[in-house]
């Protein structure tokens, strides 16, 4: 059964499948998921739990990243920082304005995280991998809700 | 200068990191050019570096060396024979040795003829056809025509798509080797045996076509009689040949500061990862960059939201994690059913749930709701329920129904929330007939 695949603990063979990356992604994920579930109440609010679980989706996309990518460092920035309760930041991190931007530009900076300190070629750069994470982790959570409902 | 083709700057990247190579190999090998040569490489330096983690085509060593080794053949006039095993010394790692020597042998055959392109062109075509080289270099300098001897024609060899870029390469190649026998120190004379042999490379480059960018051809203006004159540095435009230019020659009547080169090289970088993130994005079919940024923009947003509205419908599933992480063998047992139901096509869970949620809706109707929504489930009127399941051709789609006493006047159906994913609306006419007992379906 394919909700085997992802009983993390051991890495069967349907886990082998997977890339090193895109395991350390499902197991994250599914770790915080555990979590999530066993620490909401039927008090809790829905809201707070679809922000709680959407983060933990970024969370394991930035944790799979590591810190190899300016927007996996600049995710893992935002999460900590957030859990630390909205401390103000010492350093506000460079973000230099950019001259001679288009308005696009202006608009990936926004969407990608760490946006606001590369230049475009960066920028672009980061998209790119920025877009191959999400596709992932967007796979990852259909897969799993498919093997949940099922 | 944008090309194109994505080989082409893929192929100067790796180009980049075999100049690179080269260059030391050049240090040991020939005199170095004084000046103005070395500003354009360091800039060059300063500017490549992001681009090197892509490098790494062990190709391009073979490359420059080789081409390196016809040229100095060529002008020093040495026997064909030493450019093997000089080959062989510099380590060739590329696979079609064979080839080199084929052409270290072919060139003297042209170095009485100058000028005459067939053989040049033979070579090129043959040389294409194999896809020896790779990548010209981010150079964009054109260096007009090969050192004096039609042998250089042969450095318009390039692969088939990068060919626009390697025809400056080459050029620009046969001028290193050409200064250090020559050593020119007039610059504009070099200039003009250029931009001469930028006349006769570009008389091949029209035989062949395909593989000179036009614009940068009307650079080499000058007379013909320019070509079979030593080789000399200067900037012109015209052909390709296996990358081994460390300097950035700019086009004639281009500006050969650091800053246009600069400019040049970051261009053809985002380009590059234009590219990249072309292949990314569906529907990706779009020649406008404007275009293709909003439709990048756009599948971003997409995605973005894709994740929220997972994380939304996951709310009853949340509850189902628990078998997934704990890598229990049977899942949704109905031992597990105790606490929390957990696999919603499992009868005893839900029965167990359903007399909760009877219990909850005596007492308080919103507390109920929300148990129920927590569960991704909800409350729907036992017509539409039957609705549902008959829609989907479930037999005892009214065994659910009945089963539990309905306080009120809608009965309490399972119906999984709804979800974006469509295997949970199937689930909610499973769940309908959870009564039949049948497996769930996997």
């Amino acid at each position: 059964m394919e909700s085997k695949s992802y009983t993390t603990g051991s890495r069967d063979n349907a886990n082998r499948n997977l890339e090193g990356s895109k395991t350390l992604m499902a197991s994250h994920f599914l770790r915080a998921l555990f979590r999530i579930q066993q620490t909401s109440t039927t008090r809790s609010s829905f809201a707070g739990r679809r922000r709680r679980i959407r983060r933990a989706a970024y969370a394991s996309m930035a944790y799979s990243a590591g810190t190899r990518r300016a927007w996996s460092r600049a995710l893992l920035r935002k999460l900590r920082s957030r859990a630390r309760l909205r401390f103000p930041r010492r350093l506000s991190r460079a973000a230099r304005p950019q001259r001679g931007d288009t308005d696009q530009a202006q608009v990936l900076r926004k969407l990608v995280p760490g946006g606001p300190g590369m230049d475009y070629c960066k920028l672009l750069e980061e998209t790119a991998d920025y877009i191959r994470c999400l596709t992932t982790q967007v796979r990852l959570m259909q897969t799993v809700m498919d093997s949940i409902s099922s | 200068m944008q090309h194109g083709s994505g080989e082409v700057r893929g192929s100067m990247a790796t180009s980049a990191s075999a100049q690179m190579a080269l260059h030391d190999d050049h240090g040991s090998q020939q005199i170095q050019n004084p000046g103005l040569h070395d500003d354009f490489f360091d800039q060059m330096l300063s500017g490549l570096p992001s681009a090197w983690p892509e490098l790494g085509n062990p190709k391009s060593p073979w490359d420059a060396s080789a081409a390196q080794k016809l040229f100095r053949i060529d002008l020093t006039g040495k026997p064909p024979d030493e450019s093997q095993p000089e080959a062989a010394t510099e380590g060739l790692r590329y696979a079609s040795y064979d080839e080199a020597t084929m052409l270290a042998s072919r060139l003297p055959q042209s170095q009485g003829s100058g000028g005459s392109s067939p053989t040049g062109e033979a070579m090129m075509l043959q040389l294409n056809n194999r896809h020896i080289l790779p990548v010209v270099v981010p150079l964009q300098a054109a260096v007009g025509g090969g050192v004096g001897e039609s042998g250089l024609l042969p450095l318009p060899l390039t692969l088939g798509s990068g060919g626009a870029a390697d025809p400056r390469i080459i050029v620009e190649t046969p001028r290193d080797e050409m200064d250090g026998p020559y050593k020119s120190p007039d610059q504009n004379g070099g200039e003009e045996l250029y931009s001469g042999l930028g006349g006769s490379i570009r008389a091949a480059q029209a035989a062949t076509g395909q593989h000179f960018h036009h614009p940068q051809n009307h650079g080499g203006a000058a007379a013909p009689a320019g070509v079979g004159q030593g080789p000399a540095a200067s900037a012109s435009s015209g052909g390709g040949a296996p990358q081994q230019k460390q300097k950035v020659r700019a086009r004639r009547g281009q500006a050969t500061d650091p800053h246009s080169i600069a400019e040049r090289l970051r261009r053809e970088r985002i380009a590059e990862r234009m590219k990249a993130l072309q292949e990314l994005v569906p529907n990706a079919n779009k020649t406008d960059k404007a275009s293709m940024l909003d439709e990048i923009i756009d599948y971003l947003k997409f995605l973005q939201l894709q994740v929220k509205v997972l994380s939304m419908s996951r709310l009853g599933g949340a509850a189902a994690v628990a078998p997934l992480v704990a890598d229990i063998s049977t899942e949704g047992a109905g031992a597990r059913a105790g606490g929390d139901g957990a696999a919603v096509g499992n009868n005893d869970s839900l029965t167990a749930t359903e007399h909760r949620v009877a219990k909850m809706m005596e007492e308080d109707m919103g507390s109920a709701m929300q148990y129920l929504q927590g569960k991704g489930l909800c409350l729907m009127p036992i017509s539409l329920a039957s609705a549902i399941s008959s829609a989907a051709c479930r037999p005892s789609a009214g065994g659910l129904v009945s089963a539990p006493p309905p306080p009120a006047t809608s009965a309490a159906a399972a119906a999984e929330s709804p979800s974006s994913s469509p295997s949970a609306s199937a689930l909610t006419v499973q769940s309908a007939a959870a009564a039949d007992t049948t497996a769930p379906k996997r």
